[in-house]
């Protein structure tokens, strides 16, 4: 019932992951999911192609792992780290 | 193509925010609890009875979530404490950052009491930590016993049940004796309390728990405000 707050965290916490690798996009985040979490992983997939659509994120993929307990972790983000990535001149033109 | 491992709760910022609120509530004393029951539990009638019954002098505060309406607002603040109502316009749960929000006009400091109603529902608010001492898990008679198997996360963070509406027992064919098994199997330590806010019945027993737990917690707080009054020696010369 509550998987659009929990999509809407996972996002934020993927953005917030991103800063610290200026250039990168991310392409695939794991959250693990307990199955004593209280979320359902359909439901939690659905809101998240929901938020990210028309967003810089809209690629970003949701990859679900099952786990044991409560637990509701973000386990891991890959990032492309080919996109769009500044040269060394540009970026010294931009400074 | 990198991958970076993050290893972060996905509620961590939720979780932040209700640290730093615990830390505060910690320093001065004031019990916090969170009540989570189904709609219809009994949780605001509950309330209002608590309310009814805290001894002159009390200091106490109430937060109410509901997705719409100020209604238990307004029947909980006829018993002269402070009420506020936090409206989740659609969220099924109440979350740390709502209740600091609401806090922020508040002496709460003061409270002995903070008590937060959460949003009728036994999953969600079950996530979310508000800073509180305790959740309290409300289950009437008027619903199954087997609510703790069902619902078994939040009987497991419960640390007390209120088994509330007692005075239908007569009418209804709920097992007291089956619940309470029911619910020790999911969480062996879990505390029971049975009450009925219509006849009063076990609000004594209650009304122990709450003090006995407000002191643990002033005793706590008087060590951690020992402890920071020592005063810091300075080294000669400096």
């Amino acid at each position: 019932m509550h998987e659009m707050g929990i999509a809407s965290s996972i996002l934020e916490a993927v953005r917030k992951e991103q800063r610290r690798y200026p250039g990168c996009r991310p392409v695939r985040v794991a959250v693990r999911i307990g199955e004593f979490s209280g979320v359902s992983t359909d439901s939690l997939q659905f809101c998240f192609e929901a938020i990210v659509r028309d967003t810089p994120e809209e690629a970003l993929e949701l990859s679900l792992e099952p786990a044991g307990g409560d637990e509701l972790d973000i386990a891991w983000l890959e990032l492309d780290d080919d996109a769009e990535k500044p040269s060394v001149d540009q970026r010294e033109v931009t400074v | 193509m990198i991958q970076v491992p993050v290893e972060r709760k996905v509620l961590s910022e939720n979780d932040r925010v209700a640290a730093k609120l615990r830390t505060r509530l910690d320093l001065v004393g004031t019990l916090a609890l969170n009540f989570i029951g189904s709609p219809g539990a009994g949780k605001t009638a509950f309330l209002e009875r608590t309310l009814q019954m805290l001894p002159g002098g009390t200091s106490a505060g109430v937060l109410t979530g509901d997705i719409q309406t100020e209604n238990d607002a307004i029947r909980l603040a006829r018993h002269g404490y402070p009420v506020q109502q936090i409206t989740t316009g659609g969220a099924c749960h109440l979350d740390a950052r709502m209740v600091v929000e609401h806090l922020r006009e508040w002496p709460f400091e003061e409270f002995d009491f903070l008590f937060i109603e959460n949003v009728g529902n036994l999953v969600c608010p079950t996530s979310y930590d508000l800073g509180e001492d305790a959740k309290i898990v409300v289950l009437s008679v008027a619903e199954g016993e087997d609510k703790p198997m069902k619902y078994p996360g939040i009987f497991r963070k419960a640390e007390l049940m209120i088994l509330n509406k007692i005075d239908l027992l007569p009418y209804v064919p709920f097992q007291v004796a089956l619940a309470r098994e029911y619910a020790r199997q999911i969480h062996p330590g879990i505390e029971i309390i049975e009450t009925s806010s219509v006849t009063g019945a076990g609000f004594g027993q209650w009304l122990e728990w709450l003090n006995r737990r407000r002191f643990a917690k002033l005793a706590a707080a008087a060590a951690v405000s020992e402890e920071a009054e020592i005063p810091v020696e300075v080294p000669a010369g400096a």
